[in-house]
């Protein structure tokens, strides 16, 4: 028994492919984990960014510069009245959020963050997450239909609609995606881990490859993600100026930060399908043009190095907080953070440690750096119209992708298509 | 359609210049917003807050002729003055001066009509208060200024 839990740890692949259950269980715990935490401290950095956009300070009241906002949000949530209407369907109404929720975390279950660092790699990977994340639109529908309420059941058809309508594009931009992994190299795979690795062996991410081909399947998939996760400036579903709240308006207290966790866990799922497909997974930047042991040392430091100039940031403004008796706790507060930082950044440095969490480092990174594009775009575009919305998805989107694919596929197979021109003549 | 505006669709001319103007208000130097409380508002010199009425600083007498020009300019007719004259020194003193905060608009024109600078309305706007009661300046009051009140269950 404890021969075959240590086992797993020379093995080098992943607990679902080991056929390791005790692994695949501390690695679903940790992942969901993980994806709360990240929520929460996205949570947090959308406020603030989002304010700092808007030349605001956001949250600077619940402990140092609000570092402790969303713990009294997620307290006041659970300590709110649980309301269901009346006339709600009440069985619906109780299995939305929960449908919505366990859709967003399932997709988490293929999630490549490392070589070995997903709980299992399917063969079919990519559709797996696409077909779990389309089946969160069914909690929408019926979170919205069974609140017998005029605006909910308005914010879901028009989130099915335009989840419906961005998948097409979404789902070709992938498949230009998938099909570079079986040109030049060997046959094509779906499976995620497979995926990054193709991108490997083919020396480029999929971004860059057949420029500017790979970079216009990704701006659509960027697109239509956002959509997918009725994000801003497509957040007509749950638009709070005509809608009130959309299909969650009557949610309260813990369901309705059901429906958060699910949207922010969507958002990460959505973003991780980008890495995986476009941007080279958990590989760190540049392994193949500057490889060697050297360059490998060099930037496996960079995640203690990213977590000690956190630190820094932190001790930067406990010197520049007020020196005021009242702020004594907070300022005491942001240095224990710090520390806390820079302990966490230490821990990072050792050998063992540093080769194994480096490709976790390199992809959450390409993730924030996602998450940062959603604030960003929802500090700056206003909310598109609903016939605008429509447009751009069916006659802008899907017309590239189609095109982007047909194009692939021709620049894929030149090689053979010149070839065999040549030989016929 | 002609070219240009057809390429600036296509190339997201219009976003990146949207996204670039948001990113860039980002540090949060950028920020106006004040933490009130903690730090407080820089106040302009001509700012018209809480009334004030001056007194001599050397010998502490006010300032105040009684000679009721604040009392007609005011349009909203909330200062009284009474006042008799001091039969030593022959100047008109103030007996009971009212003014009526709640029904000020601090238009500043009782202090414009002022002929010896006694009423000027300060800098001071933390006015409010948790009752009516208060919102009736007398003369001790009003040479005093008033503290702020804080709140108490």
């Amino acid at each position: 028994m404890l021969d075959a839990i240590k086992g797993y740890l020379n093995s080098g692949t992943t607990p679902g492919e080991a056929g390791s259950i005790f692994w695949a269980t501390i690695y679903i715990l940790v992942i969901t984990i993980g994806i709360s935490l990240a929520v929460i401290s996205m949570n947090w950095l959308e406020r603030k960014i989002l304010a700092h956009m808007q030349i605001r300070l956001g949250p600077m009241r619940v402990g140092p510069h609000g570092l402790l906002q969303p713990f009294a949000d997620a307290l006041k949530l659970l300590i709110k009245e649980d309301i269901i209407p009346q006339d709600a369907d009440k069985v619906v109404f109780w299995s939305a959020p929960v449908v919505v929720t366990m859709t967003a975390f399932t997709t988490f279950l293929v999630v490549p963050f490392g070589r070995t660092h997903a709980v299992t790699d399917m063969n079919i990977g990519i559709l797996f997450m696409l077909g779990i994340s389309s089946l969160g639109v069914l909690g929408i529908i019926m979170a919205g239909w069974s609140s017998n309420s005029h605006y909910p059941l308005m914010g879901s058809l028009r989130s099915s609609a335009q989840m419906v309508s961005y998948e097409v594009a979404m789902g070709l931009a992938i498949v230009s995606a998938v099909l570079m992994t079986s040109l030049q190299t060997g046959t094509g795979t779906l499976s995620m881990i497979g995926i990054v690795e193709a991108q490997n062996a083919q020396h480029t991410w999929f971004i860059f490859k057949f420029f500017p081909l790979g970079f216009i399947a990704f701006g659509v998939f960027a697109i239509a993600m956002v959509a997918e996760t009725n994000r801003a400036p497509f957040d007509l579903p749950e638009a709070e100026s005509e809608l009130v709240a959309g299909f969650h308006t009557e949610y309260s207290g813990f369901r309705w930060s059901l429906f958060f966790l699910a949207e922010y866990a969507a958002m990460l799922a959505v973003s991780s399908i980008a890495v995986t497909l476009w941007l080279g997974g958990w590989m760190r930047p540049f392994p193949n043009w500057l490889s060697g042991s050297a360059w490998d040392t060099a930037f496996s430091l960079i995640p203690a190095l990213a977590l000690f100039v956190l630190a820094g940031m932190c001790l930067l403004g406990t010197v520049r907080m007020p020196k005021i008796p009242q702020f004594r706790i907070q300022t005491a507060g942001l240095a224990i953070f710090g520390a806390l930082l820079g302990f966490i950044g230490l821990v990072l440095l050792i050998p063992a440690v540093r080769v194994r969490v480096q490709d976790i480092f390199w992809f959450v990174a390409k993730v924030a750096f996602f998450m940062y594009l959603y604030i960003w775009y929802r500090g700056t575009f206003p909310r598109y119209r609903f016939d605008q919305l429509m447009r751009v998805g069916w006659k802008v989107l899907l017309p590239v992708g189609l095109a982007v694919l047909i194009a692939t596929a021709i620049v894929g197979l030149l090689p053979q298509l010149t070839s065999a021109v040549l030989g016929v003549l | 359609m002609s070219l240009k505006p057809l390429l600036r669709k296509m190339f997201l001319v219009d976003l990146i210049k949207g996204l670039k103007v948001t990113f860039n208000y980002q540090p949060p130097s950028e920020a106006i917003t004040e933490q009130y409380p903690l730090e407080r508002p820089a106040i302009f010199e001509r700012f018209r807050g809480q009334p004030r009425l001056n007194s001599n600083p050397d010998t502490g007498e006010s300032l105040c002729i009684v000679c009721n020009l604040c009392a007609l300019a005011c349009p909203e007719q909330l200062i009284v003055v009474k006042g008799e004259r001091n039969p030593v020194t022959r100047r008109k003193e103030p007996v009971s001066w009212t003014y009526d905060l709640s029904r000020c608009m601090f238009c500043g024109l009782c202090a414009e009509a002022c002929s010896t600078d006694a009423l000027e309305l300060t800098q001071d706007y933390e006015m409010a208060l948790y009752s009516r009661e208060g919102m009736v300046l007398d003369q001790a009051a009003l040479e005093r200024g008033q503290e702020p009140v804080k709140y108490e269950k």
